[in-house]
């Protein structure tokens, strides 16, 4: 590699990651100033860990995480089966349909899940806000899911077909554990999606109901950036963190 | 009381939108049989197996097993084995969970399942690689694998589509004579796929020889090499073949671009060629006591190692001869020379043209 492309690639990291390592870094300033690191501290982290919003907002984004990633796994499993598997008029046009919703902005499909729950007449809350991820998240599994399956070898299912499995064996006992890094891969993606999202949660849910990134956001929205807020992002982000590299080692996994 | 056979196809056809894939495939597979069925790509071949296995199901005909009409009873209830083109050997399982499957799947007893396993193991001379797994086998290893499994349930007929096509030569050639050796062992049917004649040739008691969708001829491997019933059998099988075409005017002559030529007598009238294998033509400078004798000029000559391959034109017709026993370089005929060729009318074959 040339030094330039070297110089290239280290600039692109510091590009991408220099706000991070700033907002962490401050996170742990003692003083109130974002201009001088004055002394390293914890006290702001003591102080978001003592607030009751921030543990219920943590707990609200996990469980709703979790419900939105098993349900997108199941439809988005079964979807990727359907356009992998079958042969019928429309696949192609029905392969495209499942992509829109990774095209097209956040903010439109935000405010179409408004909209439609207002027209429907649907009270907004944790319900309307798991609804609004997993419509989209499935496109996400699905995309994830096909790209594993188009390498799959059927014959492994009508070897076990052969070898006396029916077909409900085969998929439990040969089709499901094949599949198992696509579907670890993808529910971490789609875990990770709803855990971080904002824009659907804030258009979509009811009074009282906040996860964790709409606590950050209301914070910021009141207060403007305090090395408070630097802490609880970090905090999120670390999180965040924590299942991006789940992912990858399943993706890895999936290598093999 | 007819015989008993192990694979019966009646009047099997199967369509693929507009496309015939098998058309109207007629076999009688006789119990502990090697039979091949070969043909170019896209014949039908596999998808006569698939049949077999109920991995397709034939829009026509009757499929049945030892005398028992299968034809609409699922893959799972067959009771047949298979081993896939591409071993399909389960990666998420190491070689006794691979191998144990089907007799999981058939309740057997663990007790019992090691037991056969243990056997299988044995016999495809894999003892001791239980816990492998599959992706630390080689490409060998990997085949008696997929052999043991689709073995070990101890199917009535074992299906293989062709199972050697992804190993190297060495192997190939090695796994050949091992899977004949292990289809005696085990005294089961054996119904082998392949575009490689010499492996059928190698293995089966006997061969179909198909070609869009339809069996060409049945026999056994000295039948079709040197009693192919159309030219397609006779060039498909073996290494070469000479075809001289021509019109049969009498019984025991044929008017050929070459002029009259002596070929065996038969009830063949009319448009037909007279099949030579490369082996039964003679190369010499006096030729004697053979029925035909044509002069020609060397064009090739290619040293295979057993024999010698010489490419002779006579009159713009091409032939191939296999020169076998040469012991030093002298007898060779060098490219350009005169020769004459010839060969008895006996060791020639008439086949009719439509």
């Amino acid at each position: 590699m040339s030094i330039f492309l070297k110089v290239f690639v280290i600039m692109v990291f510091i590009f991408l990651y220099s706000p991070i390592a700033v907002m962490v870094l401050f996170s742990f300033n003692e003083s109130k100033s974002l201009g001088v690191f004055t002394n390293f501290s914890l006290k702001w982290y003591e102080k978001i860990l003592a607030n009751p919003h921030v543990w219920s907002g943590l707990y609200n984004s996990l469980w709703v995480a979790a419900v939105v990633t098993v349900v997108s796994i199941i439809l988005g499993l079964m979807m990727a089966l359907v356009v992998t598997r079958y042969n019928f008029s429309g696949r192609s046009i029905l392969e495209s349909i499942i992509l829109i919703p990774i095209i097209i902005p956040e903010i439109a499909e935000a405010l179409s899940l408004m909209v439609m729950y207002i027209f429907l007449n649907i009270p907004m809350g944790p319900m309307t806000v798991i609804i609004g991820h997993i419509a989209f998240d499935i496109s996400y599994v699905t995309v994830v899911m096909r790209a594993r399956m188009i390498g799959y070898d059927k014959s492994v299912e009508e070897a076990a077909r052969t070898l006396g499995a029916n077909e409900f064996q085969t998929f439990i006992r040969i089709t499901l554990p094949m599949l198992y890094p696509a579907i670890l891969a993808s529910g971490l993606l789609a875990f990770t999606l709803s855990f971080d999202d904002l824009i659907k949660t804030l258009f979509t849910t009811g009074p009282g109901f906040r996860t964790l990134p709409l606590i950050i956001w209301s914070s910021a929205a009141r207060g403007g950036v305090s090395p408070e807020l630097n802490s609880l992002s970090s905090f999120a982000l670390s999180i965040s963190f924590l299942f991006a590299i789940f992912r990858l080692r399943a993706e890895k996994g999936a290598g093999r | 009381m007819s015989e008993l056979y192990s694979v019966e196809l009646e009047n099997i056809v199967k369509r693929f939108g507009n496309v015939v894939a098998v058309d109207n495939v007629n076999l009688k597979i006789k119990e502990n049989e090697f039979f091949s069925l070969i043909g170019p790509s896209g014949c039908g071949k596999t998808t006569t197996l698939r049949i077999v296995a109920g991995l397709e199901e034939p829009d026509e005909g009757v499929v049945k097993l030892h005398g028992k009409d299968v034809t609409d009873v699922p893959t799972h209830k067959r009771n047949i084995g298979m081993v896939f083109q591409h071993l399909a050997l389960f990666p998420h399982m190491n070689v006794f969970e691979n191998i144990a499957f089907g007799l999981k799947m058939k309740k057997f007893p663990k007790e019992e399942i090691k037991r056969k396993v243990r056997e299988i193991l044995e016999i495809v001379k894999l003892e001791g690689l239980e816990m492998r797994r599959i992706n630390q086998l080689s490409g060998g290893q990997q085949q008696r694998v997929a052999l043991a499994r689709a073995l070990v349930i101890e199917p009535s007929v074992l299906l293989l589509d062709e199972p050697l096509g992804a190993l190297d030569l060495k192997i190939r050639q090695h796994m050949m004579v091992e899977l004949k050796n292990i289809q005696r062992k085990v005294e089961t049917t054996f119904i082998y796929v392949t575009h490689d004649q010499t492996e059928a040739m190698t293995m089966s008691d006997r061969i179909a020889i198909m070609k869009d969708g339809r069996i060409q001829q049945i026999g056994t491997p000295l039948q079709i090499y040197y009693r192919p019933v159309n030219t397609f059998v006779a060039s498909f099988i073996g290494e070469a073949v000479n075809l001289i075409e021509g019109d049969v005017k009498e019984d025991g002559f044929m008017e050929t671009r070459l002029g009259l030529v002596y070929c065996p007598e038969s009830e063949i009238k009319g448009k037909a060629a007279i099949m030579l294998r490369p082996e039964v033509l003679e190369i010499g400078n006096k030729l004697k006591d053979l029925d035909n004798i044509l002069n020609g000029v060397v064009q090739a000559v290619i040293f295979k190692g057993s024999y010698v391959e010489y490419r002779i034109e006579v009159e713009g017709t091409s032939f191939i001869i296999h020169k076998h026993g040469v012991t030093n370089t002298e007898k060779i005929y060098p490219v350009g020379s005169r020769v004459e060729i010839g060969w008895k009318r006996e060791s020639s074959l008439l086949i009719p043209l439509d």
